[in-house]
């Protein structure tokens, strides 16, 4: 046995043994992506639409059948259109109370609900519609467009929710993005109970404002026009409701939306001239804002509104005046600790 | 003409064998086959060692289904501080198995003598080869997966046991779905991979078989892996994720993952991230509701409604199996399972159903998959098959046979000549 035998001719012969081993080392399949067809497994409710060009879509969305998008203007994105699946049991009143309680309504039953429901038909589709306008003096108040669709066991809700000029101006957008909605229902039955809508887009593009909670303040209702909710207890079982909501716009501006609040905590309203009794000058995060604080003997109302560019923010602590006052020190603190994120 | 100069013309006499392949004959030494053997009992001892630190399939695929690996002396050996340092190339499976088959190819063309009297040794070391070469073939195309079905439910897919794809579906139409899939092999950092069956491309940002992963508070830093993903559960769920190394060990659970952007021509739509779960996707509300939602985000383009997820990587097959019943039962007053078996419908190709039962060592052969009974629970009311895909089965059979032919030949050959020479020292009677 010697390698002197091998020669060019016979080294290149033994390469074919080698070969079919490496071949047989290397064998396997090439990665490609693959492409096919399967009989549906997906078994839940499918919908899908075509949306206006001139409306853009909010990525923060949450659920796996829930759409939100703005529409965009030249002052930023502005108001905010959902697509929310709720079960069939309920009802168009239940819709209409969630949001007509946010827009100071103070509920609907069945007779008043029939006078402001329509049934419009878009592109042979049969809508429940609702159109609920904030209970304010203003030229241009805070609106909800309520679009409800039954598709067999599923219902679907598309909240259109801007100020009045906004949605009378982007009505014929809507129509034609409910006509564009395709729903098939799932043979599971949606489990989503009441969602909350997306939060509202941001005209700036740094996102939702940021703040420091107290630790004991404990999560609060959840609520289509929320951005923050808490609820703060004592051992006494009383409480106080704080949350942090925004608008389009200036929703009114600051005497309608003051003399709102003190109607809640049962004082009277206030004109230009005595409105400083209530309130005075806040700095919220290097803007200037206007701080609330007005006390009752029952109730109270603690707030800070920021009316900016094309955006309000409204931070409000409300209920029971003992606990607010003890609260009072904790709010002025969160309202130090609000950063907007935009400069 | 001598009988012994009509021998040397034979085309196949050993002296025309070796005229023809002189370059086989260093090849079919026999040192080299003892050399060969050695190292093959030395890489099973290093494989054997290695298995306690990286696991089965970590050992298989850095020692077995390689032409060498790379050992590191142990430090529980003796010297073993001094000498862990020095990595030891060991040859591989695929090296040694392959000279090996050489080896035998070579001793059967230079060395063996096809006369009657040797046919023996020449059908068992065909055997040999055979066995070898079957080793290969089925290392190189083998396929395992597994089916599991919950009873009373149809199932017509496999799922490989390791690696995953990412699965676009779109299921606009309700007649049939679309189903595109990449595997996790084109899931390089920084590729953007599009097909003409997928409106959007896909731009990796992330991958990695296992990761460790987190559900955040609001607005608490999810980390660098998923910091720009701001579309899907990774957003609403706050979702954090730390790769980790791929645990090969047999209880090993990894849980891959992927961070991609999905464009629309040059728009990006945004980022969004996956994450499989080893038991399916279907498991991830088990862990956490939020998590719900990462058997299917969805994407809606162009009027169209695409589920997407990462997934253990799937095979659809034209076939079906309804499980319509399990079995469970254990050696008496102990946990040992006596027999695992599942009643099943398998409904075919053409339409038609045919019952077969599936129970331990009693596999279901069809359409060249052999499904065995793999895992069966009976308080959950499901089974797992095991499914081999395996088109060289038959060959260690065939190979078996002709050992054993080549044996009995060879022993017969040397009995009856004993016999026969018995018979003439006979003395007369």
């Amino acid at each position: 046995m010697c390698l002197s035998n091998f020669s060019p001719t016979t080294l290149g012969k033994s390469c074919i043994p080698l070969g079919i081993i490496v071949f047989f080392g290397s064998c396997s399949e090439d990665p490609e992506i693959q492409s096919y067809s399967i009989t549906p497994e997906y078994d839940g409710p499918m919908i899908v639409w075509q949306l206006p060009d001139h409306w853009g879509e909010n990525p923060e969305l949450s659920g796996p059948l829930a759409g939100s998008f703005h529409v965009k203007t030249d002052s930023g994105p502005k108001g905010r259109i959902g697509v929310m699946p709720f079960r069939e049991a309920v009802s168009s009143l239940e819709i209409t109370n969630m949001f007509g309680m946010e827009l100071g309504y103070q509920g609907f039953n069945q007779e008043t609900l029939n006078q402001v429901l329509q049934v419009k038909k878009i592109d042979g589709k049969n809508f429940d519609w609702i159109r609920l306008t904030e209970r304010v003096q203003s030229d241009n108040p805070s609106t909800a467009l309520l679009a409800i669709l039954r598709n067999d066991q599923d219902t679907w809700l598309f909240p259109f929710i801007a100020d009045a000029q906004l949605i009378n101006a982007e009505m014929e957008s809507f129509t034609h993005f409910l006509g564009s909605i395709i729903a098939r229902a799932g043979k599971k039955k949606i489990r989503a109970v009441m969602p909350s809508l997306p939060p509202p887009p941001v005209p700036t593009a740094s996102g939702n404002p940021t703040w420091e909670t107290p630790k004991h303040w404990l999560p609060g209702k959840a609520s289509s026009m929320r951005v923050g909710s808490f609820l703060v207890q004592d051992r006494n079982g009383k409480e106080l409701d704080f949350s942090i909501t925004t608008f389009p716009g200036d929703v009114g501006g600051l005497l309608p939306n003051i003399n709102r609040w003190l109607g809640q905590v049962n004082l009277p309203e206030v004109n230009p001239d005595s409105q400083s009794k209530y309130v005075s000058e806040i700095i919220l995060d290097e803007k200037s804002a206007q701080l609330l604080i007005a006390e009752n003997e029952e109730k109270s109302v603690y707030g800070a509104l920021y009316f900016g560019p094309s955006q309000s923010w409204f931070f409000k602590l409300i209920g029971d005046s003992e606990l607010a006052r003890v609260e009072k020190e904790n709010f002025l603190t969160l309202l130090e600790s609000v950063c907007f994120h935009d400069h | 003409m001598s009988a012994n100069t009509r021998k040397n013309k034979s085309p196949f006499s050993l002296g025309v064998r070796k005229k023809a392949f002189p370059w086989l004959v260093p090849l079919s030494s026999v040192r080299l086959t003892l050399v060969l053997l050695s190292l093959s009992m030395v890489l099973i001892f290093v494989a054997t060692l290695e298995q306690v630190r990286i696991g089965i399939r970590g050992a298989q695929a850095e020692y077995f289904e390689s032409f060498f690996g790379i050992w590191h002396y142990p430090t529980e050996f003796w010297g073993g501080t001094f000498l862990n340092f020095m990595p030891l190339p060991i040859p591989g499976g695929y090296l040694l198995g392959g000279l090996l088959i050489l080896n035998l190819i070579a001793a059967f063309i230079t060395r063996f003598q096809m006369t009657y009297k040797k046919m023996g040794i020449q059908i068992i070391h065909l055997g040999i080869i055979l066995l070898l070469i079957g080793q290969m073939v089925t290392q190189a195309i083998q396929v395992e997966s597994r089916m599991q079905i919950n009873k009373g439910e149809t199932s017509n897919y496999l799922e490989r046991f390791h690696g995953v794809e990412l699965v676009f579906t779109d299921i606009t139409d309700a007649s049939e779905s679309k189903v595109v899939a990449i595997p996790e092999e084109m899931l390089e950092v920084g590729r953007t991979l599009n097909t003409s069956k997928f409106p959007l491309k896909v731009r990796v940002k992330s991958f990695g078989p296992n990761c460790n992963f987190d559900l955040k508070e609001s607005g608490e830093n999810r980390g660098n892996i998923t910091a720009g993903v701001d579309r899907g559960v990774g957003v609403s769920s706050n979702l954090s994720i730390t790769p980790i190394e791929e645990d090969f060990s047999a209880e090993g659970v990894n849980f891959s993952y992927a961070v991609f952007e999905l464009l629309d021509q040059s728009e990006s739509l945004g980022t969004w991230t996956a994450v499989a779960h080893p038991a399916g996707n279907s498991r991830w509300e088990l862990i956490h509701p939020k998590l719900a939602g990462l058997s299917f985000q969805p994407i809606r383009h162009d009027g169209r409604l695409w589920g997407m997820e990462l997934r253990a990587k799937r095979e659809y097959l034209p076939f079906s199996i309804e499980l319509l019943g399990i079995e469970n039962e254990f050696y008496q007053g102990t946990d040992i399972p006596h027999n695992f078996e599942s009643h099943i419908n398998l409904n075919l190709e053409s339409g038609q159903t045919r019952k077969a039962l599936v129970y331990m060592n009693t596999p279901l052969r069809h359409a060249g998959k052999t499904f065995y009974q793999y895992q069966m629970n009976k308080a959950a009311d499901y089974s797992v098959f095991q499914v081999i895909r395996n088109p060289s089965w038959l060959v260690p059979y065939i190979a078996c046979i002709l050992v054993s032919v080549g044996l009995l030949w060879q022993f017969s050959f040397h009995l009856i000549s004993f016999l026969r020479k018995q018979a003439k020292v006979a003395p007369a009677v």
